[in-house]
Parts: structure tokens; sequence; C-alpha cells
């Protein structure tokens, strides 16, 4: 795996600082500052709203502390494998992807991953990376052929019942991608055509739910998505915004159109039976978003200005 | 031919067997005509029925003949090209799905080799679909030639769009070639499988016209049944004149003997060599054509395997049941290839290959093992680079020796089936001119005696 984006940029780390100063205003290093945050989560996910569980589905499991390997702890097993198994996208461009031109998985999810496997052994490269579809996320996590999910997955009340998340470390919002010329704006304008998605996802269940009725179709990969767009299968594409940018950046005569029509809020999967595994990862992801780290992946995968990290919320 | 329609009693008659005059009038005219009595009513009437059983068994024997010169025609001719054309469609197309897949898995800079290997495959393909399709006709296979040269545009296309997609870093190159293997797994290669299995049949029927039994046995009764006439008649006659044996009958025999070897002889000849060309030809051909196709099938496996790197392990679950279809073991696709091909001259890169299978998956073991443990770009090296102990290498070992074996016994097929069809040549002519050899040889033979009553 190449080095990080931050060391490979100084430039982009320049550039990051005044967010870092803006983190660090309301997240000091060190699990006592962070015990006075209320829950203050921006946009609760839409499927949390709409399904039968209510939950707080971005609360997640307390640090204790910053991360550290106790020994008896899942850390420690993983630790004595020698590395860490992280199932991820192969084909979401800009999040998770196969580099064709060196042959790695890199991406923003993948950044998360390379952090966790660092705070571990000392070094990110300490990691087998299992490229999954995101039919198969929960499965793989339940039944520990993964170690992690980092894999643009939403955090909801849903999931939650069968796994459990880290905090929020990215925020995502559903909207659509059409062919340059088309008039539609909207899940709305897309009554009765075929719009893609990938099975698994959220989005298709949106898509499913959209009043206007259009027609879901659902294939295993994002790109396969933009292979039956461009082959004019589908009318359009609708997923998260961050996924739908990534897509965009491969096909010029495509755009993004509507505002985003739901909140998805990512979250880092992890096996229920690990709860110290969730709370050593919160601890990293916390880490990043006071250490410029984050925003930095932020700037070299997804684009200036940098936002604010999502913040940390956790568990009563 | 004469005799036949005049009256049977037309003829001075001075030899009369007593008591054989014709019953009156109630009778019908045929039976009293077969009841002649006279010699030379006799003679008119063996002259007519040996005349005309000569040139009936001339007529078939020709027609025997010529649907066994047909078959071998058309082992030769068309069956067997276009048997190749289907084996040579299929495995041109297998061996492009493994070869883009290889070289995709390579990096936008695939190599260059892979490239040609890939062009060749397209345009060997595209050249035996054009003669196949030239060939078949109005045939079942057809219509799966027709669906063959509507996909590889479009197969090559979503090849090449992966291609450019790769080149620029894309992830979408991915797609398009799980696209394009998709499209070549699910209906070009079952419509190749299926061109190839009619073709095979056609040359299995063609082969059977060509070397079956019911058609010369029925032969061999009519010539026994001729010779048995032949042969009473001349017995009779000389019974009844007391003379030596006529020339005319003699040279009717003479011919008849020698049309009766030069089939058996033919027939027995054609058939060694069409059997030999289908047992040490054809069959152990189709049996090593499968085993490659096979081979190749797991080859693309393996190199979308790593491109796919997840999803699901529906690549990997397919190799897997290739390796147990290809073996070898009892009952698999090489050991009964390399069974098929004992005595032939493909044997020995047949065994070859059942020992490179084994060595190959031993390599891809190894391959998995190592994009199992994260370690993708060394199994990667391992599958698209040559080197001692490398898939790619060993591979190629595996899928050269079948090739050889193929192209040798290919060589055989062909040799056999040629000269097969060739001991045909002129036997068709050569009965007819035969038979109307006898015919002419009995009617001298029997018109000399009758003009003896004269």
């Amino acid at each position: 795996m190449k080095r990080p984006a931050w060391l490979r940029r100084p430039a982009l780390l320049l550039m990051t600082l005044p967010v870092m100063g803006a983190v660090t205003a309301w997240a000091v290093p060190g699990s006592a500052a962070m015990t006075a945050r209320p829950a203050q989560h921006p946009a609760r996910p839409a499927a949390a709203a709409a399904g039968t569980t209510s939950c707080d589905p971005t609360a997640s499991l307390r640090p204790a502390g910053p991360p550290r390997v106790a020994p008896g702890s899942f850390m420690a097993k993983i630790r004595a494998r020698g590395y860490l198994i992280a199932g991820v996208d192969q084909s979401t461009y800009h999040f998770g992807y196969l580099n064709p031109l060196d042959g790695k998985i890199e991406g923003f999810d993948i950044d998360m991953v390379h952090a966790i496997a660092k705070a571990i052994f000392g070094n990110p490269d300490k990691v087998q990376f299992k490229a999954i579809s995101d039919a198969q996320r929960i499965p793989d996590v339940r039944s520990g052929a993964v170690d992690i999910v980092a894999h643009t997955m939403t955090i909801n009340c849903e999931r939650l019942q069968q796994v459990d998340f880290s905090t929020v470390y990215f925020d995502a919002g559903q909207r659509v991608l059409v062919e340059a010329n088309s008039p539609a704006r909207s899940l709305a304008d897309l009554g009765g055509k075929r719009v893609c998605a990938t099975a698994g996802s959220t989005s298709i269940a949106n898509i499913k739910a959209a009043s206007s009725h259009p027609i879901p179709v659902a294939v295993p990969f994002w790109t396969d998505c933009l292979v039956l767009l461009q082959q004019g299968d589908v009318a359009a594409i609708s997923t998260d915004d961050s996924i739908l940018d990534g897509l965009a950046a491969q096909d010029p005569w495509t755009k993004i159109v509507g505002p985003r029509f739901t909140s998805e809020p990512y979250g880092l999967a992890i096996s229920q039976q690990h709860p110290d595994f969730v709370r050593f990862v919160n601890a990293v992801l916390q880490q990043l978003r006071t250490n410029g780290q984050w925003a930095a992946s932020y700037a070299h995968w997804v684009g200036t200005p940098v936002p604010a990290p999502p913040p940390a919320h956790y568990k009563a | 031919m004469t005799a036949v329609g005049d009256p049977p009693r037309h003829a001075p008659d001075t030899r009369r067997a007593p008591g054989t005059r014709p019953a009156p009038g109630t009778r019908p005219a045929l039976r009293q005509f077969l009841r002649a009595t006279t010699t030379p009513a006799k003679l008119r009437l063996l002259l007519a029925g040996l005349v005309v059983l000569c040139l009936i068994w001339g007529g078939l024997a020709a027609w025997v003949v010529s649907q066994r010169a047909s078959g071998a025609n058309d082992v030769v001719g068309t069956s067997e090209p276009l048997s190749l054309d289907g084996q040579q469609i299929y495995r041109a197309l297998s061996d492009a799905d493994a070869t883009a897949a290889s070289a995709f898995l390579s990096g936008g800079l695939e190599p260059l080799a892979a490239r040609h290997r890939y062009q060749a495959d397209i345009a060997q393909a595209a050249a035996h679909l054009e003669s196949a399709t030239a060939a078949a006709g109005h045939s079942p296979a057809a219509r799966d030639l027709a669906k063959l040269s509507a996909g590889l545009p479009v197969y090559t296309g979503e090849v090449e769009t992966a291609r450019a997609d790769n080149r620029l870093g894309l992830p979408l190159g991915a797609a398009y070639l799980r696209e394009a293997s998709a499209l070549m797994r699910g209906t070009l290669l079952p419509a190749a499988r299926d061109v190839s299995a009619q073709a095979d049949a056609q040359l299995t029927a063609a082969s059977g016209q060509a070397t079956g039994l019911p058609l010369a046995l029925i032969l061999l009764v009519a010539a026994g049944l001729l010779g048995y006439v032949l042969y009473r008649a001349q017995r009779w006659l000389f019974q009844r004149t007391h003379r030596r044996l006529s020339p005319g009958l003699v040279v009717a025999s003479v011919a008849a003997v020698v049309s009766l070897l030069w089939l058996a002889i033919a027939f027995t000849v054609a058939r060694g060599d069409l059997l030999q060309a289908r047992d040490h030809g054809s069959a152990p051909v189709a049996a090593l054509a499968q085993a490659d196709i096979a081979a190749l099938q797991a080859r693309a496996d393996e190199s979308l395997t790593l491109i796919d790197a997840g999803g699901d392990d529906s690549f990997e679950a397919d190799f897997k049941t290739v390796e147990h279809r290809l073996g070898p073991g009892p009952g698999t696709l090489l050991t009964d290839a390399v069974t098929a091909a004992r005595g032939s001259p493909g044997a020995g890169s047949a065994s070859a290959a059942a020992t490179a299978a084994t060595a190959w998956y031993a390599a891809h073991r190894t391959v998995r093992s190592l994009d199992d443990s994260g370690r993708h770009t060394q199994a990667v090296r391992l599958v698209t680079t040559s080197g001692p102990g490398h898939s790619g290498t060993l591979f190629t070992r595996l899928d050269g020796s079948l090739t050889a074996a193929i192209a040798a016994d290919q060589v055989v097929f062909r040799t056999h089936a040629v000269a097969g069809r060739d001991v045909f040549t002129g036997l068709e002519v050569g009965v007819i001119v035969l038979a109307l050899i006898m015919a002419a040889g009995c009617f001298r033979g029997l018109s000399t005696r009758l003009a003896e009553y004269r």
C-alpha cells in the first residue's frame, strides 16, 4: 500500500490546518473531553425514522481512552494472527476501489482501515482486504469472515439488530445520477423508468419505496450500474452522493441531479461479539478526527472544501 | 431383349418334352408364358431374367456404393470441416475469454504477447465462424452460428471498453470485463458448444453411413443370389444342350466375381480407414478438445477471481468444479482423452497434459493462498508472468500439450479419412460398367444358344 495521503502531499496538510483547528475546538483528544459531548448528530437517517425499530442509530460504544490493545482482547487476537481482515468495496471510485494502475485497493474507506491496522500493529499495511459485495457485508461480519467492514455502509436500526457500528465517519445522502442530456431531476421524474442500485444497499430499498414507482434494477457492484447506464439499459443510478461522485468522475457525460433526499451516515461494521473492538475503532476514529488525518483523507479522495468530520456520538 | 415379347412357340420346336404343353386358354397369359415348354422359350425367358437381374444388381450396387461414397465424402468434405470449425470456434472463444482476463489482470500496460494472442483468437473465431456458416447451410447449427456472429462484435466491443477504462485507471474497466465475460460464458460459449455438438453428431452420422453394415449385407445377399442364378443357369444350359460353357456366360461370371471382389475389398479397406480415422483421429480429437476447453475455462476462472476479488467466490467455485471434471482421475475429461488417444500420435502429448494439469492445480492453490492471505499483487504476478512454478507457465504447458495432441490426431484423422474416401474412386462407375458387361455376357451367351434352334 502506498503511504498515507497526508505524508505524500504536504500541501494537503497545510490546506486542512484550519479544519483541524475547528475540529480540535470541539473535541479535545482524550476521553475526558469527549464525555462532555451531547448527542448532536445533524441528520437522522431516513431508514431509522421509517423503520419499525426505533433506536438511536448513530450512538456507538464509548472508547475507553486512546486505542490500546489489551491482553485477551479481540485486538490481541488480530495481532496474534498477524493481519487485520477488512471487508471492503473494490469498485467504488474514491471510497474503495481496485486501482488498475497499481493493483491496490484504495479510497477513503480504505484509509480508515489502514489507520486501524496502524493502531493495532504500528504498521498500516498489516491488512488483508477482502473485496465483498454490498449484500455480503452483514453475513461476512456475522460469520467472522472479516473483522471489520469499511464499505460505504449506512448505519440504521435494522442493521444494528445484526451488527454493531462504529461512530459515524462520513455523512452521505442519496441523490440521482443521469446522463448529461436527461431531463430528469429526481426519482419523481423517473416513474416507470429503470433505476439502478446494488443489491443489498439502502439505496435499492429507497428506490423501491419511491412514490413515483421507478423500476429498481439490482446489480452486484456500483460500476455495473454505470455500465448499464452507458449501454442505455437503465435511465438513472440512485445512491449516496459519495458513490455517485465516483461514478460521475468516470464518465463526464453524466450529472448528479436533485437534492439529497435521504441521510446516510456511514459506519464501520463490526460483529456484536466484539464490543471491545468497537470501542477501540471509535478511539481510532476520534484520533483521526482530531489529528487532521480525517480531513486529509477527505481532501484527497472527496475534494475541497473539507467539512468538519461527523462528530462522535456515544450511547448514554 | 427381343425374346421377351415373342410368342412362346415362335421358333421351330424339335425337342419338346412330353406332357409339358401349356394348359388351355383359361389360365392367365403370364402363367402360360412361364409354363413355356419349349427349350427356346425357356432360353428366352432365362435370357430376359438374367439381363434384368444383372441390371438390377448394377443399379443396387451403384446405389450402395454412392451411399457409402457420399458418406465418406461428407466426412471429409463437410462434417469434418464443420466439426473442426465448431471445435476451433469454441476453443478460440474460450482462449479469448481466458486471455482477455489475464491480460486485464496485468493492468493498463498489458503484455504485448497477451494482446496478440487475444487478437489471434478473435480473428480465428471469426474465420471459422464464416466457414462454418457456409458449411452449415440450413442445418440446426445455423441458428447458433447466427447467434455467435451477432454476439462476437458486442463481446469485443465490451473488452475494448474495458481496456480503455483500465488504461485510464478507472475501476469501471473491471465492470466492463465482467460484463464481457458474462456475455461470453452465458451466451457465446454455450452457442459454440451447441455448434460443436451438432457438427460432431453430423460427423458420426456421415461416418456411420460410410461404414455401416446393413447396406453392405444387402449387397452381399444380392451378390449371392446373382451368383447362384448364374451358376444354375449355366448348369441347366449344360444339361439341356450338352455344350461347353458359353463364352458369354463365362464373361458375365468373371465380371460378377470381379465386381464382388472389388466391392468387398473397397468396403473393407474404406471401413478400416474410416474407423481408424474415427478411433485414432476424430474421437481423441474430440476428447482432447473438450479437455482443452475445460482447461481454458478454469484458466479464465483463475484470472477472473483475481479481477473480481470478491463479490462472491463463484469463479473459484467454478474453477473447482472444472478441475473436478477435467481431472486427471477416473471418468474425467483428461483421463478419457488419454485413453482415447492411446495408440495415436497424440498419446505422448495427452499424457504430458495430464501431468501438467496436476502441476498447474498445485500452482493455482499457491495463487489462492497468496490472494486469500492478502498478497494480491504476488498472486497476480504468479498468474500473469512466466517462471518456474508460476501458474501462468504451467497452464501454458497444459494448454500447449493438449493443442499439440489435437494437432497430431487431426492429421491422423485427415489422412485416414481421405484415404477411406479415395477407395471409392471409380467404384460406382466400375460396378455399373461391370453390370453392363454381365448383362451383355448373359445376352450373348444365351442368344448364341438360342440361334442354334433357328
